[in-house]
Parts: structure tokens; sequence; C-alpha cells
């Protein structure tokens, strides 16, 4: 049975350091991405994972000209909470740190390095991220954008906080270039609802690395137990 | 003619404002180290006078004219601390 399209998929990228099991083309694995698309001045103070995304985005997005949709559910743990420590021992903080500790630092950075002025949000979703990243494309593309790059990062949680959370999180970063318009290389994405009420468990949340196995034809279905959906992509190129 | 005192500052800013490319030879010692010449920014000066506040226990005003001149290049930078290090 054929559902609709609900999106197009143009083109997409991913990085995941040190994944041995797989080897594609739009997926990266080195430890320390370049990030030379973003002047050094600003580059510095991104870890890895900004300049994996600025990496990504540079090729999705190559004119600096899409609106950016970004989450992460926990954003730079580490930093935090090291600014966190740094306050409880009455230290003083870094600006630089601090003035990068806002959700919105990567696409922030990407923006001025890039020169690109259009839209931007910063999500988190609890472990939805991808389902908002959806919503919120889905809605950018019928207000009448041609396209959108929707991007998930995560990165590990702080050994601090890991008993919270039941799934390890690996550092990951996956983006996609979305659109309304199919074309002979672009694939479709179907959604569909899921009948049973899963279980709210956070193991339950698809991870930037679940999407990488996804968009490397590793699994068939992406699915959302808490949002009670799945999501499938029907490849042609 | 780069005194010890200005090699160590060059390290200072290298390591404190995180210059991954640049050399302590890079930084010319008569040139502005902010907006024009090394190209620091609003954000590098707050975390350099951390810095030196750190270091040296030297405080100072975040937006005076004393302090910008201070902060204009490597020497008077050097010269402020001369002057007043653990004073």
């Amino acid at each position: 049975m054929t559902t609709p399209a609900m999106m197009y998929v143009h083109d997409w990228r991913a990085w995941q350091p040190g994944r041995r099991d797989t080897a594609h083309s739009r997926l990266s694995v080195e430890e320390k991405p370049a990030g030379a698309q973003v002047p050094m001045m600003l580059r510095r103070r991104l870890t890895s994972i900004g300049r994996a995304l600025c990496d990504m985005l540079a090729e999705l997005d190559a004119e600096a000209d899409y609106p950016l949709l970004y989450a992460s559910r926990h954003g730079d743990g580490e930093r935090t909470l090291a600014m966190l420590e740094a306050l409880a021992d009455e230290a003083p903080l870094s600006p630089a740190r601090f003035g990068l500790s806002v959700h919105n630092a990567i696409p922030g950075v990407y923006s001025i390095g890039r020169g690109n002025r259009r839209t931007q949000q910063a999500i988190a979703a609890s472990g939805d991220e991808f389902a908002a990243l959806l919503s919120e494309a889905q809605g950018y593309l019928h207000q009448g954008e041609p396209s959108v790059i929707i991007a998930f990062a995560e990165q590990p949680i702080p050994a601090r906080f890991t008993a919270h959370f039941t799934t390890p999180v690996a550092a990951a970063a996956v983006a996609l270039r979305l659109s309304l318009t199919p074309s002979d290389t672009a694939w479709s994405l179907h959604q569909r609802a899921l009948a049973n009420a899963g279980s709210a468990n956070d193991a339950d949340a698809p991870q930037p690395s679940d999407l990488i196995d996804w968009l490397c034809g590793l699994r068939d279905e992406l699915p959302c137990h808490r949002q009670r959906l799945a999501w499938r992509l029907e490849r042609t190129g | 003619m780069t005194s010890e005192l200005e090699q160590e500052l060059k390290q200072l800013i290298i390591d404190t404002l995180e210059l991954e490319d640049v050399t302590p030879e890079d930084i010319d010692p008569d040139e502005p180290l902010f907006v024009e010449g090394l190209g620091l920014d609003s954000i590098d000066a707050l975390e350099l006078g951390l810095a030196l506040q750190k270091r040296y226990g030297i405080k100072l005003e975040a937006d005076s004219d004393e302090t910008r001149h201070h902060f204009r290049n490597l020497r008077t930078l050097a010269a402020l601390v001369e002057e007043r290090r653990n004073a």
C-alpha cells in the first residue's frame, strides 16, 4: 500500500566519528572535522560537532540560502555542566563559553560564518526531535519555501547525568534538504501512524545515529513510539 | 624586539582565545589586537580581561577609555602588566 509522500529528501549528510561498520559517501566518520567553510576566528569557538555541522550544511546549502531547522535534545551538556560547576565554585565564567551556551549556538555561528540570513530555529523536544523537525519543515514548505534544511545533532550526555537516561547517546549529526517537489534523484518520505500506544520510554526516541542507519538503508522504518509515528523512505536515485 | 613578557602574553592570548592557527610569530607587537590586526572581538576582550585577572591579578573596567588604551596592541598590554602585576 502506498501512501502519498509527505516530503522529498533531496540530499543529506551525516557525521558519526569513528563509526566503522558503515561506508557511505554522504557519511563522514572524521574524528576532527575541518569546518573549513567557517572563518578561523569563528571556527575556533566550535567543538567537533559544530564543525561537522558547518561542513555538512555548506554541502547541502552551497548558496547559504535555505531556512535551517536545527534540533538537539541535550545540546552541549559538557560545557553547560562545566559552567554550572564553575558557578557552584564561585569561579568566573568564561565569556566565550557562556556566549556559546545557547541552544542555537551552532546555527548562529554557521549563519554568521556563511552569511545565511534566512530563518533559523533551534528545537529541543524531549526525544521527539525528528518528529518536531518534520512538522516544522512541513510548515515552512507549505508556506511556500522551496526547500528547507533540517539538522539533528547529539553528543554523549555528561557522566554525571547518564543515570537518568536509559539509552547511551553517541556523538552524531545528520542534516537533510527537504522539499515538497519530487525529482529524479530525490527519495520520497512517507509517514504512517502506529496503532499501538508505545511506551514513553527514552529508548524509543530516535537519535541521529538511528537516522544514519535509516538513511544508509540499514533499517526500513524509523519509528517514534511516543508520537505513534513511523517514517519510511522510497529510494529512486 | 620582543621581550620575555611579550612572548608570554602572546602565548596567553593564543591559549586563552583558542587561536588554533596562530603562532606567536604571527602576532605583531605594534599591530592592533582588536577588530583590525589580529582581529579579536568583544568576547575576546572579556575573555582576555578574565585571563589577566587570573594570571596577574589585574582588574580592569570592562568599558573604559583606559582599558581601550591597554588593549590596543601587545606593547600596551605588556606595559600594563609590567606596571600592575600583583600590585
